[in-house]
């Protein structure tokens, strides 16, 4: 009995079984930050990324760029090194309630992801066809693909990854081994970046003009297939979870 | 871990719960496949569903509803199947809508300057609610592509054509006859786009006349059967839930 | 706190909106256009602008410029450029900063992809009709189906005014007149909203009850069947008949309303119609021609023959846009833009009057920042190592003959 009391306790103080401040603000961040990209974009695009040429343009746009690489390189480094570092070793033995809040925490990080692939690969990626139908290509870095290839892909790279090293470290559901539809969730959509090295090279040798259906771009279309395959990382999830809560919600 | 411990306090908790993961995989689910869905969509039909002056009676009828099946299709093959939920199609559009229409406000009319009647998307909602319904009442995979791939194509042009037929009364400029679409795409300059990369209205077509929207539309529904049958494959095996062992990686 | 927390929240939901809607109402100076990608074998051999102006500096919104002038679509075309076979008078502006209110060749409208003959020359003219303000470079501009877009000369253009007043007035061949800018706008607003109110209801129907992790466990348990009731099915049957009832009479009724309609326009338009440019009666022949990359000059020994009946001298040479004159021979009184200009960009070893009849070989140079400037030094590292222009020669009279000529060229690099 004294024991029962004890855990009540404990439990009136534990953490909240999803911490809906980190959902909001992650949320947020995303929110925010693409929009002062968006508003970078309005202004910027038109007065110094016309002309790869210009020196305007280097300050813009090419620092843009090599600011956001380094940057996402330090920041999936660090963050993929702490989910790696601070992992779970005892994952097998966590209570029911910790591994149910553990999947409120991994769902966070799967709704960032969503989050993430929708401003990446419909906003930025169709906004991209507005872009190159109005201007005269003549770089492969042009301002949309800096932002849309280089800034918006890493960002739900870096998402999609940290989500599944969450789930890999600290939840037992993913400790048998790796899940089949969790890898192509994540390297699938992964793989439209190195895929850009298509595109560009085919642009550079015949099409400056902009034909969004021409087959040279099928290869993001292959690659953004694997997206549905956040349906089997679902599928795992709704079992999982109901293992966890059959006998309370029967 | 001790099996007889419960994750929850009471069933409230437990119902609760149940809930909260239910908006949030809804969320997910919507936004994984809004991107993916229209990073498909638009880079194998996109240039038609851009642009008033591609949306013709020939190619756009043939080529939309054909690449458009494919994520309901793959969709439906989860949410039935496993949560008998009929609303896999409907969610896809509903996502491809969303996502195709904040981008053609903000970066096509807001980045671009491109006026909103001439970049709208088409409209896929019908196609999408049958193609739900007959799932939901047939049960049967089969039936869905064959009755509801049929009806997916059928039914995108006549549902998008009150859309659309304004923009194609005709007009005399400068001594040549447009429609108000081509007119469209001859005035607002789309630097990197010369009109040459337009497909439409190729092909004589000639034995039907004028009535060729109607013959695209039944070809259209055709393919778009086998695409359903495809894609449902292809769904059912994005929905495994398998583990490999690293040493296979 | 809350009550701040909630106004901090509301504020910068505000700022966001704000920042947004700033971004999109931002008027910009753009920056030049893209024509310095190109390679300058294939802005030197494909199309030659010429005779160019651009009517205008300044305009208010809803009044219009034109640009006129010729183009040469040059004999040597290089092989890795496809033939103008399919092409497309274009207009190179940075989207819809004005409209297109007309274009042509010769006297042929083209709105559509026209074919051109090698070695022929066109004139052509573009009507701009200005719609968002700002200061904006305009260039003539020709896509080539397998080519690309070859951009000519740009000129700035200031657009004064607000894109608010913009108008684009039409009368329909059914006699209603119409504002083309935002015409049928609220029909199409309309029925997508319709639309998609109705696939949300669908949607919402179905998630206002338990959806993921109770419905696997009935599936799971073989009880599937119990998830959809029979009025769930009538609901679902109301919606796919709703569905096909409003798909039917909606095309009925707009069928009704718009009982003239025509299919999309469309077709390669062939038969433009040259202009038959003067006969040249002056001969040249390039006995070699080097690019000096310290020097930004290229240097050409000319061997020039004037088999015609009165004196000339050559006054300027042309080259992806560039124009290198001879200030003695020729002024520019077009008002070319400054930095494709080199006025006096254009020396010659003996620049007198040919007497017809007359054989001389000279040593011309044409030297500028330009080469640097827009990259067309980097000649010297295409895969095709030629160069092309246009010489032109005048008589006393200021009569002016056009004459092409294309080369190898060799770079020297001390």
């Amino acid at each position: 009995m004294a024991a029962t009391t004890e855990s009540v306790r404990a439990d009136a103080a534990e953490a909240p079984l999803l911490n809906k401040t980190n959902l909001i603000a992650g949320f947020m961040l995303y929110l925010v930050f693409y929009s002062f990209i968006r508003w970078y974009e309005g202004v910027y695009g038109w007065s110094a990324g016309l002309d790869s040429f210009a020196p305007e343009f280097e300050t813009y746009w090419m620092n843009m760029l090599y600011i956001e690489l380094v940057l996402e390189v330090i920041i999936s480094a660090a963050l993929w090194g702490y989910i790696w570092k601070s992992r779970d070793r005892k994952v097998m033995s966590i209570t029911p309630r910790e591994e149910l809040r553990r999947h409120f925490t991994h769902w966070t990080w799967l709704v960032m992801y969503g989050w993430a692939i929708y401003w990446g690969a419909s906003y930025f990626t169709e906004q991209d066809g507005t872009w190159h139908q109005t201007i005269v290509r003549d770089t492969d870095f042009t301002p949309s693909h800096i932002i849309e290839f280089y800034l918006s892909y890493p960002i739900y790279i870096i998402t999609g990854v940290s989500a599944f090293l969450y789930a890999k470290t600290r939840l037992p559901t993913y400790n048998e081994g790796l899940h089949l539809m969790y890898l192509v969730a994540v390297i699938g959509p992964f793989m439209i970046l190195p895929n850009v090295g298509l595109n560009e090279w085919g642009h550079t040798f015949w099409f400056m003009e902009e034909l969004f259906v021409a087959p040279l771009h099928y290869g993001f279309v292959f690659f953004g297939w694997a997206a549905l395959a956040i349906m089997g990382v679902v599928n795992t999830e709704v079992m999982a979870i109901t293992k966890l809560l059959k006998k309370d919600l029967a | 871990m001790s099996a007889s411990q419960s994750a929850v306090r009471s069933r409230a908790e437990a119902v609760a719960v149940s809930r909260t993961f239910d908006w949030m995989i809804l969320f997910t689910l919507f936004t994984a496949v809004l991107g993916g869905y229209h990073i498909h969509y638009m880079l194998t039909g996109g240039d038609w569903d851009f642009w008033s002056d591609w949306k013709d009676r020939r190619l756009w009828v043939t080529v939309a509803p054909i690449v458009s099946i494919t994520f309901p299709a793959a969709v439906q093959a989860m949410l039935w199947y496993r949560y008998r939920l009929p609303v896999g199609a409907t969610i896809c559009v509903l996502a491809l809508l969303l996502g195709e229409w904040i981008n053609r406000y903000m970066n096509f009319w807001g980045w671009t300057y491109f006026p909103v009647n001439f970049c709208f998307p088409s409209n896929l909602m019908p196609g999408a609610i049958v193609l739900d319904v007959i799932l939901m009442l047939g049960g049967s995979m089969t039936l869905t592509a064959v009755v509801g791939g049929l009806a997916w194509g059928l039914l995108f042009y006549p549902g998008n054509w009150p859309i659309i037929a304004p923009l194609h009364v005709p007009v005399e400029y400068n001594g040549m006859m447009f429609t108000l679409a081509d007119l469209q795409g001859y005035h607002y300059v789309r630097t990197g786009t010369p009109e040459y990369i337009r497909m439409v209205e190729k092909g004589t077509l000639r034995t039907f006349g004028k009535d060729v929207a109607p013959v695209s539309a039944f070809f259209s529904g055709f393919v778009s059967v086998i695409i359903y049958f495809l894609w449902h494959f292809f769904g059912k095996w994005f929905n495994k839930t398998d583990f490999i062992s690293g040493e296979n990686v | 706190m809350k009550i701040i927390k909630d106004k901090v929240a509301k504020l910068s939901f505000v700022a966001l909106l704000i920042t947004m809607t700033a971004a999109i109402f931002y008027t910009p100076t753009a920056s030049a256009h893209g024509e310095k990608s190109q390679a300058a074998f294939m802005r030197m051999r494909t199309i030659h602008w010429f005779d160019l102006n651009w009517s205008k500096d300044e305009v208010a919104i809803n009044e219009t410029m034109t640009i006129s002038g010729k183009f040469h679509v040059f004999a040597g075309w290089p092989e890795t450029v496809d033939k103008p076979e399919v092409a497309f008078l274009n207009i190179g502006i940075p989207g819809p900063v004005f409209i297109r209110a007309g274009s042509w060749i010769g006297d042929q409208l083209v709105p559509r992809s026209v074919s051109l003959e090698l070695g022929e020359t066109y004139t052509f003219k573009v009507l701009l009709k200005a719609r968002r303000p700002g200061d904006w470079h305009v260039h003539t501009m020709l896509n080539v189906e397998g080519g690309g877009p070859i951009i000519g000369p740009g000129k700035w253009v200031t657009i004064t005014g607000s894109m608010g007043q913009f108008v684009n007035p039409l009368v329909t061949l059914t006699g209603d007149t119409i504002d083309l800018e935002d015409y049928a706008l609220d029909n199409i607003y309309f029925w997508h909203a319709l639309w998609y109110a109705i696939g949300l209801a669908w949607l919402v129907f179905w998630a206002k009850r338990p959806m993921f992790i109770p419905r696997h466990i009935a599936v799971s348990s073989g009880k599937a069947d119990t998830l959809i009731s029979a009025g769930d099915k009538k609901v679902g049957i109301a919606f796919a008949l709703g569905t096909m009832v409003l798909v039917a009479g909606s095309m009925a009724s707009t069928n009704e309303k718009y009982p003239v309609t025509t299919p999309l326009q469309a077709g390669l338009m062939r038969g433009m119609v040259p202009i038959d440019m003067p006969a040249t009666s002056v001969v040249v022949k390039v006995e070699d021609a080097t690019y000096r990359v310290p020097g930004r000059a290229m240097q050409m020994t000319l061997t020039i023959t004037n088999n015609g009946d009165s004196a000339v001298r050559l006054g300027e040479f042309m080259t992806a846009s560039v124009r290198f004159l001879d200030a003695d021979v020729l002024e520019d009184e077009s008002g070319y833009p400054d930095d494709l200009l080199a006025e006096e960009g254009l020396t010659s070893s003996d620049n007198s009057p040919l007497a017809p009849g007359e054989t001389r070989t000279v040593n011309v140079t044409a030297s500028d920042a330009a080469w640097e400037v827009y990259r067309l030094a980097d000649l010297i590292y295409d895969p095709d190592s030629r160069f092309a222009g246009l010489l032109f020669f005048f008589d006393e009279d200021g009569n002016r003959q056009m004459v092409m000529v294309d080369a190898p060229l060799i770079p020297s690099f001390i």
